[in-house]
């Protein structure tokens, strides 16, 4: 191949060759007459020096042999042929050819030092924009989100690092070049991709092949590192599971032995010997108290493990709320007649879409919590208003407030409140489950000192129309 | 025995210190409750009780920390309520000084029978050179075993064992208590000890080595040498 090329430069290195010859001898005829022939003979080492460094040793010496021809044909006597009178004039060729010799040599040493420099900074260039597209494509792989999201997100900062490379990367199963593209195969562990460099990118096959291996490396890590940190945070998931099954475990057979254990003594000292009438009357209320908390827990228990299910089925009916909402007090009431339950609530309310029987279960448990944590002294009020396309029955007590740190708590269950020991501590959950089977949504109000007030909300739905 | 004898009852459950205080009434002892840590502790120093029943979760902290403050004065008896059903409390309670623990839901029998082993063992406590249960009596002094009348011998880590057991009669003491104070408080992780010395003691001193009668297990928590019952 260089041969060939060198052959094909052969007219324009013979007519070089020639023409800076016939520019050596024309200065040195112009010179003759102020300096010795045999000294004007350096002028044509600049013609050699000349080809030299355009074309090479071989060029430079053929130019120097036709240089000495030439200067003796024209110039040493006998002129006009090719043959020397002067012996001096043969040693001082002689020197000429050797010194158009060295200087070919040197010359062309040169030139092929600045072709080797130059093929490594370009070969230092191609290296250049391999390693930049890696670090790019690394840094984005390694910290941005997902490789699979990564890699289709048009204008991302992977696509972006790759496409300022005239590069396309993606994963795919086949290969999808667009026209003109040259296609690389990654091979990657578990997956197919494809880098397509794009027709004018300036990337020969053998830098594609080059980078194509590390770039699957990358791509292989940054899979990997997305699984690993899958599988953390799905052994993460499990291992809270656990922990808030074990509390709720603990939670629950704690207070199933506390009402227990409060029969079986009752139970043992109705027994245990003579009682007053006081004594006995007590122990008998104990017993009965007991017995109800115990079938309420169960209760609650059963209802959260159907939420907890997802099983919690409501049939949704039209619910008139302030039938529910007196209804709901009315059952507080019975069981705390000391403590007062105002009802705002009117009776033209529209009606909504939910379970009655359930949403009678959400507010007597929530005017039951009202009436637990606030002094008997001030009233717990239901409320009811119709805004924003929702219609919201709020309940608000005016105890102490739910401290900031527990408010994100409250629904969880088994968590209580520092006064209210004696409940299940499912009451809230009990209720959000119920309330969110419902297609509503129960939020949650409290200002430390000055009370709490928990609002249940509900679409606003088109009425039924009036029976005729 | 239970002549007078004050119990303090301490439990937030107001249901179970009504049934308790019935229970412990008709059983002949004098009855106080507190409902907290601090009103124990209160009620602890005000008029020092002959025991104390301690339930082991408190609104305002742990029964184990009434152990440990009532232990830096008192050696009372404290039998401790669980309702944890975690064995790890109860062994932090009885490590932190309680003699004994009842399960809750228990029965009033159960609790008392409890009751009165714990304040037979503080009466005789400091007086007795041998201690006597079932057939089998340990001479502290003379270091002998006898079953029967007649002696045994035991290794000197058995009979240092077997001591222990002796000197807390009745009460359940921890793996950890008896490691300590026979191997040495290096040792007190190495249960699998206590297993190998314990079958040979049995093997030596009751009737029937594989249904203990004196010298019993609680699973997981210790030992206790009792009459047989």
């Amino acid at each position: 191949m260089a041969r060939k090329g060198r052959l094909r430069e052969l007219p324009l290195v013979s007519l070089e060759a020639v023409a800076a010859i016939g520019v050596a001898t024309g200065t040195v005829a112009l010179l003759e007459g102020v300096a010795p022939v045999t000294g004007l003979g350096v002028v044509y080492l600049l013609a050699v020096l000349l080809v030299a460094s355009r074309h090479g040793e071989i060029a430079a010496l053929a130019t120097a042999v036709a240089s000495v021809l030439t200067l003796n044909f024209f110039f040493i006597e006998p002129r006009h042929h090719l043959t020397i009178s002067d012996s001096r004039n043969v040693a001082a060729l002689g020197v000429f050819l050797i010194a158009g010799m060295v200087v070919s040599r040197l010359a062309a040493a040169v030139r092929q030092r600045a072709g080797e420099s130059e093929l490594r900074a370009h070969e230092a260039a191609a290296r250049e924009r391999e390693s930049s597209l890696l670090a790019a494509v690394a840094s984005s792989l390694l910290s941005e989100g997902p490789v699979e999201a990564q890699l289709s997100t048009p204008g991302g900062r992977l696509t972006d690092a790759v496409s300022r490379a005239g590069l396309r990367l993606e994963l795919a199963p086949t290969p999808a070049p667009h026209e003109g593209e040259e296609t690389v195969p990654l091979q990657l562990r578990s997956r197919r991709a494809w880098l397509y460099a794009m027709p004018d990118s300036g990337w020969h096959r053998e830098e594609l092949d080059r980078v194509a291996e590390p770039l699957a490396h990358l791509v292989d890590v940054a899979i990997d590192r997305e699984e690993v940190a899958e599988h953390t945070a799905e052994a993460e998931a499990a291992r809270r599971a656990d922990v808030a099954k074990t509390a709720v475990l603990h939670a629950i057979s704690h207070d199933l032995r506390s009402p227990l254990t409060a029969i079986t003594t009752a139970t043992g000292a109705l027994s245990s010997g003579p009682l007053s009438e006081d004594d006995r009357r007590e122990l008998l209320s104990v017993l009965r108290s007991e017995s109800t908390r115990l079938a309420r827990l169960v209760d609650d228990l059963l209802d959260l493990s159907r939420i907890e299910a997802g099983a919690v089925n409501p049939r949704p009916d039209w619910c008139d709320l302030h039938d529910t909402v007196a209804s709901a007090a009315e059952h507080v009431r019975r069981e705390h007649p000391e403590h007062q339950v105002e009802l705002l609530v009117s009776a033209d309310l529209p009606l909504v879409r939910a379970d009655p029987a359930q949403m009678e279960r959400v507010f007597s448990n929530l005017i039951e919590n009202a009436v637990k944590f606030s002094p008997e002294d001030r009233p717990v009020r239901v409320s009811a208003s119709v805004a924003g396309e929702r219609v919201t029955v709020r309940v608000t007590d005016e105890g102490r407030g739910i401290p900031p740190t527990a408010r994100s708590h409250v629904f969880e269950p088994f968590f209580r409140g520092r006064a209210g020991g004696a409940g299940s501590g499912l009451g809230l959950t009990i209720s959000k489950g119920f309330v969110e089977a419902n297609g509503a949504r129960i939020q949650l109000d409290s200002r430390p000192g000055a009370g709490t007030s928990f609002a249940v909300s509900f679409p606003l739905v088109p009425q039924p129309a009036a029976p005729a | 025995m239970s002549n007078g004898a004050r119990v303090l009852v301490v439990d937030d459950e107001p249901q179970i210190l009504r049934g308790l205080r019935v229970v412990l009434r008709n059983a002949g002892y004098q009855v106080d409750v507190a409902a907290t840590k601090a009103e124990a502790l209160d009620a602890a120093a005000a008029r020092p009780p002959d025991a104390m029943v301690l339930d082991l979760v408190l609104p305002d902290g742990s029964g184990v920390e009434v152990c440990r403050e009532v232990r830096r004065w008192s050696g009372l008896p404290i039998i401790v309520l669980s309702a944890v059903g975690d064995v790890r409390e109860k062994v932090k309670a009885l490590d932190a000084g309680a003699d004994d623990y009842v399960t809750k839901p228990f029965g009033s029998e159960e609790l008392t029978a409890r009751l009165r082993a714990v304040l037979r063992r503080a009466a005789d406590a400091d007086t007795e050179a041998a201690v006597t249960v079932g057939d089998l009596t340990i001479d502290l002094a003379a270091r002998r075993v006898l079953v029967r009348g007649e002696e045994v011998h035991l290794t000197p880590i058995e009979f240092d064992l077997l001591r222990v057991l002796a000197v807390h009669r009745g009460k359940l003491v921890t793996h950890r208590q008896l490691l300590h104070e026979v191997w040495g408080p290096q040792y007190t992780d190495e249960t699998h000890y206590l297993r190998v010395h314990v079958a040979h003691i049995r093997a030596k001193v009751e009737a029937d080595a594989s249904r203990p009668q004196l010298l019993v297990t609680d699973p997981g928590v210790g030992y206790r040498l009792q009459d047989p019952s």
